[in-house]
This record gives C-alpha cells, structure tokens and sequence, in this order.
C-alpha cells in the first residue's frame, strides 16, 4: 500500500514538472502542429521560359506566374501515378514526351481499363491555347483544364479529397508545396493549387525552333527540299506562282504554332444532319446544333509523333489524313468553307482537290514540323527516371 | 555676382509660373460600343440574309482597327492604336454575334467633330509578326496572322451562299483582306461628345453594305467569291475594304 502511494506522488511531481516546465515564457501547453512547414525557406525565383525568338511570349494568368519551384512541382505532379486512385497512372499516362505528349493510342485508356471516346491530344506548345482545352473547349484554362482527368472515371478515377490526403501525408510533397506557393502548413495543400502547378508545367512544354520549318523561316532557304517546299507552299497557299494550288491548310492549322485553337468540323464524318454526329464535340459543350461535329484544331508541329490522328484516332498516317482532306469534305451542313476549297478553282464553288504529288508534297511538309529537340528536351522528361 | 542673383530670381519666377498651371487634364473613361449588322440588324451567324436574288450566310467575322483618332478641326486626339473585334467567336454557344465593348482612358472632354479609323493593321504594326508583341495584346493574336503574306489579316468575312437560289447554300465565300495595299483609312464627321457619364459612342459595321458597289449593285461574289492568294492580286481585298466607308455608321 504505501509503495502504491509512492508511486501516485511521484507520478503527481512528473505531472507539475511537465506542466511546470511547459509554462516556461508564458506558453501554453498545445499539441505540436505537425503540418507546421515555416521552417522550411519560401524563396520564389520567378522563370523565364525558353522560347525560339520567332514565337510569341509565353502567357500565363497573373495569378500562376512561372516561379522554379511552381514548374518542379508541376512537373512532379504530372509524371506522378499518385493522382490516381490506385497510382498507376499520371498525367503523363496520355501525354508522353515521345509521343510529342500524346499517348499514340486511338483512344485513350484510364485506371480500369475503359477506353475513353478521344484520342490524347498534345500538349506541346498548349501554352497558347487560348480558346478552350479539350478537342471540345470544356475547359477555359490549364489550371481548369488539370482539375478533370483525376474525377474521370474513365481516367484516374479518383477524388481530390484522396488525392490531397495522400500529397499531405508525403515525405517530400508538403516542401515541394511550401516552396511553391509559399504555404504554411500542410493543410493548405488544396487541389487548385496542385492544379496551377502542372499548368505552370505544362505551360513550358515549348518548340524549339530547329525544326526544317523553322529553319526555313528564320532564313535558311535549303532547309527544305523542293517536295517539302512545295507542300509548304500549298499548305500556306502560297503557291498560286507556281503552279501549285491551295492546300487552305493554314486557316485552320495557322500561326507559329500551327494551330489557330479554333473549332471546326473538318469534314471526316459523313452525316445526314447536324444531330447525328456520334460524338458532338463543341455542340456538346455548348448546346448550339450547328457545334455539333466541331473540334479544336490541333497542333501540327511534331505531328509525326503523335498519331494517330482526329479526334478518335481514326487514322493511322498523315497520308490518310491529306487523302481526306483531299477529297473536299461531305458537304455536311457545318462543313467549314475550307474543307470544300482544296486544289484549283474549278468555278461555281468547285475545287479539284490534290493529286499524288501534291498529297505527297503536303504530308512531306508535314514531316518536317518534326522537332525532336522538343521532346528529347531534359526538363520536360520524367523526374522520377 | 549680379548675375547670379538674377539668374536666381528668373528661376524662381520660372517655377513660380509653371507651379501655378493648372494640373494636366487627366481625360475620362471613353467607351466604344461595336455591332456588326446585316441591313440594320444585329448580325446572326448562319442566319441566312437576302442578297440581291439570292441568301447567303455569314459565319466568321473579325476585324482589326487601328489608329483610332477622335478630330476636331485639325487636332487629332489618338484613342488607340489597335483593336481587334471577334463578332463570331466560334464557342459562343448563341449565333448572335458578339457587341465588344472597349472602354479607353484618359480622353480629353470635349466636343468633337468626327472620328477617323484605320481599317485594318497600319504599315508600322503590319511589318512586324506577333512574336513581337506582348502576349495577351491584340497584335500578339496569331489567329489573324498570315505568314504566307507576312500579313495580318484585317478583315476575315467567311460564309457561304445559295448561288443557284435552290435553298443550298452550297457556295462558300471567304474574303481574307490584308497587307499593306489594303489598308484602308476613313474619316467619319460626326459630333461626338466626350464626358463623364455622357452617352457612350457606338459603332457599327454593316455586312450588307459591306458586300454592296459602290454604285448600289451587290457584289459579285459568284464571280469572285475569294480573295486571291497571289499577294500581287489584292483586287478582291481592296474592294471589300474600300466598302467600309458606306458600311460604318458612327452613333451617339
């Protein structure tokens, strides 16, 4: 009994020393906050991205600028499987470099195996997009854009809350955060700013600028061959001097990036009325009918990487796709005027299409948009290899 | 030393002078409404429209403008240097096109009596390339640049026309207008009242007027329904451009 009693004061005397101790300088006794990251520096250096000095600025909103640590973070992100539900499966899943960020599949396949109704459309150069994301333009803003393959079932299949937990529990995550966005504790972690991240990524996804093309342009007149040259002038429609006709290609596929990210309905489907377009693209999105059928343009440079191509991946080569064109379209109701306007005027709206040679012509054009200096580029590969 | 005083007086009276004008006059907010019409309505895209014997539909519309100036006798009042309109954005998910409204700062008050409007990119701004420009400023815009041409395309007018009156509309008609020889730059009188709060100026571009000789009779546009692509064939271009004069109407 009196060992007992010994022990109850002794533990009494722990008890005032902790609680003595503790009050020390006034503090008050409270639980260590674990999530606490202050002690770690927030030193944002602001990134410059490279760009070839034939291309526009590269944009990005005032409230995501590029800072080093943003764009590690972004790009750990995207290579990293744990953004799915059973982490198989990043970003990078659908958008790899050698495929000039596209997977090279048809249709693109998610966690359980369901293929989805779209071919991966490249990333490279997506910075510009400035008219939507998606072949149909759900989303206005990568930071938008980056949201919705995690919740997407046929996707990573996942939910941001579990996602979030995951990057809060991570050894190293929470750091990566604070660095960042300058957090200061783990619980700030939130899916949009995990989401301004890869868009800080992906917005580097840049040409080059060695490409024959750009060669070409930037002075250099023997970087194309005559064929290439030759397609260059009808992709362009430059070539009415010399006896070539329009490829009207640029209309769609215009600027430095090849790509006016507008939408169209580029003829490859031929339907008896506007609402029988089995996948409605931009109509879907907007309601409008006359939408139904319409795409986002994609970006033809280093188009040789990434087939195959449309929307649903219908066609395994570029000569397929130039045939296509070629041949002027189904002259569906919301045809774009383009599609109908290949080859030389024949008069009253009728146009020749493209023969062997030009066909060939444009799709050897079409070779030399490569850019393999892009996709071999060390900072958009996988950090984790 | 006599000198030195007096020197010392002048700049005094100097500063006293310039101390005592009046502070520069900081302009007001000066708003721009822009429509694009068909004979007087609102313009819709792929809504089709009476032309001459026939219908056409119009689907794209975008202009650049530049050097927008209000005048008064022979003081010109820049606005701005460039502006660029999408009437037909292609998500809009209604056919009505789009009425920009563009507000500028800092424009004296004041009572004007026209405004001028270079239709298209001006010379200086058409020899440089998007790439030159900072992003997110009209000019940066690459959608609406040529580089077959080295051009900025000023006006692009695409749609389509029933050219054998059968209900199809099976004739498509593209009038891309742009390089130097097209420029175009128009004078509008008109009284124009720039102050706080007063009526806001509205300007609007007529599609129909647009596709009208300037003898009244409708453009050919069986006949020319393109414009050429030769850069020494600007014929096509020239006339649609030359159209906005009669095709602008300034209000307030």
């Amino acid at each position: 009994m009196k060992k007992v009693l010994h022990i109850r004061y002794f533990g009494l005397l722990l008890l005032s020393a902790i609680v003595f101790f503790q009050c020390q300088d006034g503090n008050v006794p409270y639980p260590i906050d674990e999530g606490d990251l202050t002690d770690i520096p927030y030193d944002p250096k602001p990134y410059s991205v490279p760009k070839p000095a034939h291309f526009p600025e590269v944009p990005f909103p005032a409230d995501n600028p590029f800072t080093v640590d943003g764009i590690a973070l972004g790009r750990r992100l995207f290579y990293d499987p744990i953004l799915s539900a059973d982490s198989t499966m990043s970003c990078s899943g659908c958008h790899l470099p050698q495929g000039s960020f596209t997977d090279n599949y048809a249709v693109s396949v998610g966690i359980d195996g369901i293929a989805g109704k779209r071919s991966s459309m490249s990333l490279l150069n997506i910075a510009y997009a400035n008219n939507g994301l998606f072949w149909d333009g759900r989303s206005q803003t990568l930071e938008l854009q980056a949201l919705l393959p995690v919740e997407d079932p046929i996707e990573l299949h996942t939910t941001w809350p579990n996602v979030i937990e995951k990057l809060k529990k991570h050894p190293t995550y929470p750091e990566y955060f604070r660095k960042a966005f300058g957090i200061a504790n783990t619980s700030e972690i939130t899916k949009e700013l995990a989401a301004k991240a890869i868009a800080q990524f992906e917005r580097i996804l840049i040409s080059s600028g060695t490409s024959k093309f750009d060669q070409f342009i930037n002075g250099n007149i023997d970087a194309l061959d005559e064929e290439e040259l030759d397609g260059k002038l009808m992709f362009f429609d430059e070539g009415a001097a010399y006896n070539l006709p329009d490829g009207q290609c640029f209309h769609c596929h215009g600027g430095i990036t090849l790509t006016g990210n507008q939408f169209f309905n580029n003829g490859i489907d031929s339907v008896a009325s506007l609402d029988d377009f089995k996948d409605k693209g931009l109509g879907g999105v907007t309601g409008n009918r006359f939408h139904n059928g319409k795409f986002r343009t994609p970006t033809l440079r280093n188009i040789a990487f990434s087939a195959p191509y449309m929307h649903d991946g219908r066609f395994h080569t570029l000569e397929e796709c130039v045939a296509q064109y070629a041949d002027n379209g189904f002259g569906v109701e919301n045809e774009d005027i383009f599609i109908g306007q290949m080859g030389f005027p024949l008069g009253n709206g009728k146009y020749s299409g493209l023969n062997a040679y030009q066909q060939r012509a444009l799709v050897k054009f079409l070779h030399a948009l490569t850019d393999t200096v892009a996709i071999h580029n060390p900072d958009f590969q996988n950090p984790f290899k | 030393m006599k000198n030195v005083i007096l020197s010392a007086f002048a700049a005094a009276a100097l500063f006293s002078v310039s101390a005592c004008k009046e502070p520069a006059d900081p302009g007001v907010d000066f708003a721009i409404n822009f429509k694009a019409t068909y004979d007087g309505s609102q313009l819709e895209k792929n809504k089709p429209y009476n032309f001459d014997a026939t219908q056409i539909v119009v689907q794209r519309y975008r202009l650049y403008l530049s050097d927008i100036a209000l005048i008064k006798d022979t003081t010109v009042t820049p606005i701005t240097d460039v502006v660029y309109l999408d009437f037909t954005p292609d998500q809009a998910a209604s056919d009505l096109s789009k009425t920009p409204r563009l507000v500028f700062s800092g424009i004296p008050a004041g009572q004007y009596d026209g405004i001028r409007i270079g239709f298209g990119v001006n010379a200086t701004n058409n020899a440089k390339q998007p790439s030159d420009f900072p992003a997110g400023t009209p000019l940066a815009n690459e959608l609406d640049y040529w580089l077959g041409w080295k051009s900025y395309i000023f006006t692009v007018l695409d749609g389509r026309m029933d050219s054998d009156k059968d209900g199809d509309m099976d004739l498509p008609y593209s009038y891309h207008c742009g390089s130097d020889p097209v420029y175009r730059v128009f004078t509008f009188t008109q009284h124009i009242h720039v102050e706080e709060g007063h009526p806001e100026l509205n300007i609007e571009f007529d599609i129909r007027k647009l596709l009208l000789n300037d003898n009244g009779t409708y453009y050919d546009i069986l006949a020319n329904n393109a414009t050429s692509n030769l850069v020494t064939d600007t014929r096509v271009a020239e006339d649609i451009s030359s159209h906005y004069d009669t095709a602008t109407t300034i209000k307030q």
